[in-house]
């Protein structure tokens, strides 16, 4: 295990801070770059917040992992989006909605979820968890859940 | 893209690759030295070692004893020359070979070993434990067949494809591999066998997946100028891209396919001047069922979402019009990762020179390579495509 990337990408991970790209609009999350990963220009990036749910895009069901882990386990990627993106119109920011910006790209670990209730295009919520830990030490970050009896 | 080889051109002049499998009773080095020795052995009118001016060194070094370009000197012999290891995850292969070509072109080199090799077998924990436990967990969990298999759920979910069509890809390249005398798993097994067999990772069940295989395999490659000297018979190496793309850039290609691997067959196309449907035959990246179901997409042989349609057509069987894993693919010939591109390069040039016995095609010109790796913490994907014609 490597410990200080979870250090580095700690603050970002634990409040779901990401960048937006003034060029093309790309979101960057947890990282933050000087030049845009899409665009590759040295754009200016501003400070985002994403929301604390997301939208399945694609997903699998990992059911052959070392012990350390539960099975089966869910894995997806997701897209989630921006909070208040331009001047908070409204919170409803669907992909699509030319004011709303655009969503993160994320993979996301499900946690405390049915295999079966996994679908693309169901919404997940975030939640805070602790991913693994290092020798004792915690590292935490956001999971994803589909809350219960909210299963669509 | 420029498709301006300065003028000299690359041919493979000889190749050779050892059976791949569970090789216990061989090293790393053991392996390198077979394989480089067959690739001096498959030479028309024969070669010295003293030859070889420079070489190419691909290996992911699983087992963690080929670190440098020094392996493949003790392996072989060749010292006093320049060597370099490739590692371009699992297009290591190819990109090596790609690296030996270029220099090859740019009048640097006249005649360059490719050598590619891995010891899979060797290392305890296996690839999806060393890589959950390690670089890609931190990557927020995602294992190779969830790398790939986040491809099949979106695919069959946009395009209707069927767990059977994916499944065929299976069946067909263990048909191939039964026929194939240097494959890992010789047998056949039908559909139901694929689809029952047990869930890897879902979508994906066993059958879907490649085995864990230890292999080497060796190449020649020789300016058109000198090719002549060492055979009649050399293939031409006519086009070649790499290409590298990410998942989390945002575009709705990178969930249904490999952008990358349309950049670089792209590449390829332009300096061969040729399109997809002027290809013959092709050893694609089938590491996983998937894999070569939306590679199909991607390298044009259809339109995006057409993969199911095609195998279900027979177009990609060995016997139909573009026949694609006549080796039995990584799926039934097994994936040793830095041998694995070296190794389709190897089956193209017999293809093309008629020399493929059991799984000959009939009579192709054109003939392409396609090698795909994960990469960044399985973030992205790193492909690349060569093209080689038969002139
Ligand atoms: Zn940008």
């Amino acid at each position: 295990m490597y410990e200080p990337p979870f250090w580095r990408d700690r603050d970002r991970n634990e409040r779901l801070a990401a960048t937006e790209c003034s060029s093309c609009g790309y979101v960057s999350f947890p990282e933050r770059r000087e030049v845009c990963k899409r665009c590759g220009e040295r754009g200016e990036f501003s400070e985002t917040t994403l929301e604390e749910r997301g939208i399945v895009q694609s997903y699998v069901v990992q059911n052959r992992l070392p012990e350390a882990f539960e099975t089966p386990l869910p894995l997806a990627v997701l897209d989630v989006p921006q909070v208040d993106a331009n001047d908070g119109e409204g919170t409803g920011s669907e992909a699509g909605d030319e004011n709303a910006g655009e969503p993160a790209r994320v993979y996301g670990l499900f946690t405390e979820t049915d295999p079966e209730a996994m679908e693309i295009g169901m919404e997940a919520e975030a939640v805070f968890r602790e991913t693994f830990d290092i020798e004792g030490l915690p590292v935490h970050s956001f999971k994803f859940t589909v809350p219960r009896g909210e299963s669509r | 893209m420029s498709s301006d080889t300065s003028g000299r051109e690359a041919c493979v002049i000889g190749s050779g690759m050892i059976d791949f499998g569970e090789l216990f009773d061989q090293s790393t080095d053991d392996m390198a030295e077979r394989a480089y020795l067959n690739a001096l052995d498959d030479v028309d009118h024969g070669i010295s070692p003293s030859e070889i001016d420079a070489a190419w060194f691909g290996t992911l070094n699983i087992a963690d004893d080929a670190s440098s370009g020094a392996s493949l000197a003790h392996a072989t012999g060749l010292f006093e020359i320049p060597v370099t290891r490739v590692e371009n995850a699992c297009a290591t292969g190819s990109t090596a070979f790609r690296s030996a070509v270029e220099s090859v072109r740019a009048g640097e080199t006249d005649v360059a070993l490719v050598l590619g090799v891995e010891k899979m077998r060797d290392s305890a924990a296996g690839l999806i434990e060393g890589a959950a436990l390690d670089q890609v967990w931190r990557g927020r969990g995602v294992t190779m067949p969830a790398f790939f298999g986040m491809r099949a759920t979106r695919h069959m979910h946009e395009f209707d494809t069927t767990e059977e069509q994916v499944a065929k890809v299976s069946v067909k390249n263990h048909e191939n591999g039964a026929k194939y005398p240097h494959a890992h798993y010789r047998f056949e097994c039908s559909v139901e066998d694929v689809v029952e067999s047990p869930t890897v990772t879902y979508p994906l069940n066993l059958y879907d997946c490649c085995p864990v295989t230890d292999g080497a395999a060796a190449l020649l490659v020789a300016s058109e100028d000198v090719a002549s000297e060492y055979t009649d018979d050399p293939i031409h190496v006519a086009g070649s891209g790499l290409s590298t793309d990410s998942l989390l850039r945002g575009d709705d290609e990178a969930l249904v396919g490999f952008p990358a691997t349309t950049q670089a067959a792209g590449q390829a196309y332009a300096q061969a001047d040729i399109s997809a449907s002027e290809v013959d035959v092709a050893e694609v990246h089938d590491c996983f069922t998937i894999t070569e179901l939306v590679t199909y997409e991607d390298l044009g042989f259809c339109e995006k979402g057409e993969g199911g349609t095609l195998i279900d057509e027979g177009v990609v069987e060995l016997d139909g019009e573009t026949p694609v894993n006549p080796s039995g693919g990584l799926l039934a010939k097994g994936h040793p990762i830095g041998a694995s591109g070296v190794a389709q390069v190897v089956e193209i040039y017999e293809q093309l020179r008629g020399e493929a016995g059991a799984v000959q095609v009939e009579r192709p010109e054109v003939g392409l390579q396609h090698n795909i790796g994960i990469g960044r913490n399985a973030t992205g994907s790193v492909s690349c495509v060569n093209v080689l014609e038969r002139r």
